[in-house]
């Protein structure tokens, strides 16, 4: 069954059509809300409400990339929980980043001392994600985390495409000086400037 | 020159430039070391956020949405009929009320002049004294004689009325009713040939059906909105 038909499935009320581009998109939309809101609680009712307001609202879609349709809704579910934790500073974000475990690629043949570097370098890529402002984190996260094109992120943002590649751009310089910055804490094999 | 090209570093790592903006960074990279190396660590950067793994999910985020308890005449289905039904009988309150208040129907003299002819023959009636002394009785016989039925209104029907049997109460009454006497003769009873209805039951009649319309529609509303929720 192709996603154009689960989708006008969806439409007219059929709720396992619709939990079929569920489990087709969590694992999508969670790891995006876990990037933006770093910590897996906030993450899971992030990506439940994300994925109600898209029942709800699934009378709206007209077509195009459904993925990003989602992710949209999914990033303004992230923006709502990150506005509210700002409101009443619940947590820094600092903190909270540092509860992501998940780590670069790993092989069956990593030795121990391999899998030790790859956890401090996603401790360090998951610190330097929170260090990036809300708007950049997003489209860094998009576009180089998940591997949308240009133009997803741009649906998927809400924005331009010059204002994604703008974005993208000063995104991935910070996040770069960022890593500089502490680049003696990183492993040499991952180090910036050899 | 160098602040230009590196603006276009994300797109020259991610193949997305013109190819004369392409040539125009390969071109300036090749006679900027400074530029080169900015390259260099951006591109690293890149890649180390390629390398990021999806993390899996905790639990399944699919929705469910509970099946309807019965089928009720109050349920999500009946708006489609109730708002509209509120609509129709809303508005024709509204026009009811203002043609009242208006006197559109000519609602006082019909129900006046009506509920005296509408009396049963025998039934004895009391009448304000204009001259101010008292009361008057009059029957509905006497009564109909001075103001004929609506099936006899006519011109002439009210002046003859004032010439029968000599009846003392028709002048009264014909004063009571319409006030001061024109030299032709009493005037017609305005309204004289509407038939009555009662307005004032009609107008709250509608009133009360508006007001249960519209707690049918809320009540409906409030089962719609519970509606879906998460496993």
């Amino acid at each position: 069954m192709d996603e154009q038909d689960l989708v006008s499935r969806s439409k007219s009320g059929d709720v396992e059509a619709f939990n079929l581009l569920v489990e087709q998109y969590q694992r999508l939309v969670f790891n995006l809300a876990l990037r933006m809101l770093g910590n897996s609680e906030a993450a899971e009712d992030a990506s439940q409400d994300a994925f109600l307001s898209a029942y709800k609202a699934i009378g709206k879609f007209r077509g195009g990339s459904f993925k990003s349709w989602v992710l949209r809704i999914a990033a303004n579910s992230c923006h709502d929980k990150l506005r509210v934790a700002r409101r009443y500073r619940v947590v820094s974000l600092d903190t909270l980043m540092l509860e992501i475990g998940d780590l670069p690629q790993a092989n069956n043949n990593e030795s121990p001392e391999d899998y030790a570097l790859r956890r401090e370098l996603g401790r360090f890529l998951n610190e330097g994600l929170a260090y990036l402002p809300e708007d950049q984190r997003l489209v860094v996260i998009l576009s180089d985390v998940q591997g949308l094109s240009y133009e997803e992120v741009a649906q998927a943002a809400g924005c331009s495409l010059g204002t994604v590649k703008s974005r993208l751009n000063r995104g991935r310089t910070r996040l770069r000086d960022f890593l500089l910055q502490r680049e003696e804490l990183l492993p040499s094999k991952f180090r910036l400037n050899k | 020159m160098c602040r230009k090209v590196q603006g276009m570093f994300s797109e020259y790592i991610d193949n997305r430039l013109s190819t004369e903006d392409k040539s125009l960074v390969e071109r300036h990279l090749q006679a900027c070391e400074a530029c080169s190396r900015e390259l260099g660590s951006l591109r690293m950067t890149v890649q180390l956020l390629h390398r990021v793994t999806e993390a899996p999910v905790p639990r399944s985020f699919a929705i469910t949405v509970p099946a309807p308890r019965h089928e009720s005449a109050f349920g999500p289905a009946s708006l489609r009929w109730l708002r509209p039904a509120t609509a129709v009988v809303a508005i024709a309150l509204v026009v009811l009320l203002m043609g009242d208040f208006l006197n559109v129907f000519g609602h006082e003299a019909v129900t006046r002049g009506g509920e005296l002819l509408n009396a049963p023959p025998g039934q004895t009636m009391l009448l304000p004294n204009p001259a101010g002394e008292g009361n008057l009785t009059a029957t509905a016989d006497e009564l109909t004689k001075v103001i004929p039925t609506p099936t006899q209104a006519g011109a002439g029907n009210v002046t003859e009325g004032n010439n029968t049997e000599g009846n003392a109460s028709a002048p009264v009454f014909m004063a009571g009713i319409s006030g001061t006497q024109s030299p032709e003769g009493p005037p017609s009873i305005p309204g004289q040939e509407t038939v009555g209805w009662p307005l004032r039951q009609t107008e709250i009649g509608l009133g009360v059906v508006v007001f249960a319309l519209a707690t049918l529609m809320v009540f409906a509303v409030m089962q719609r909105r519970k509606g879906v929720s998460i496993r």
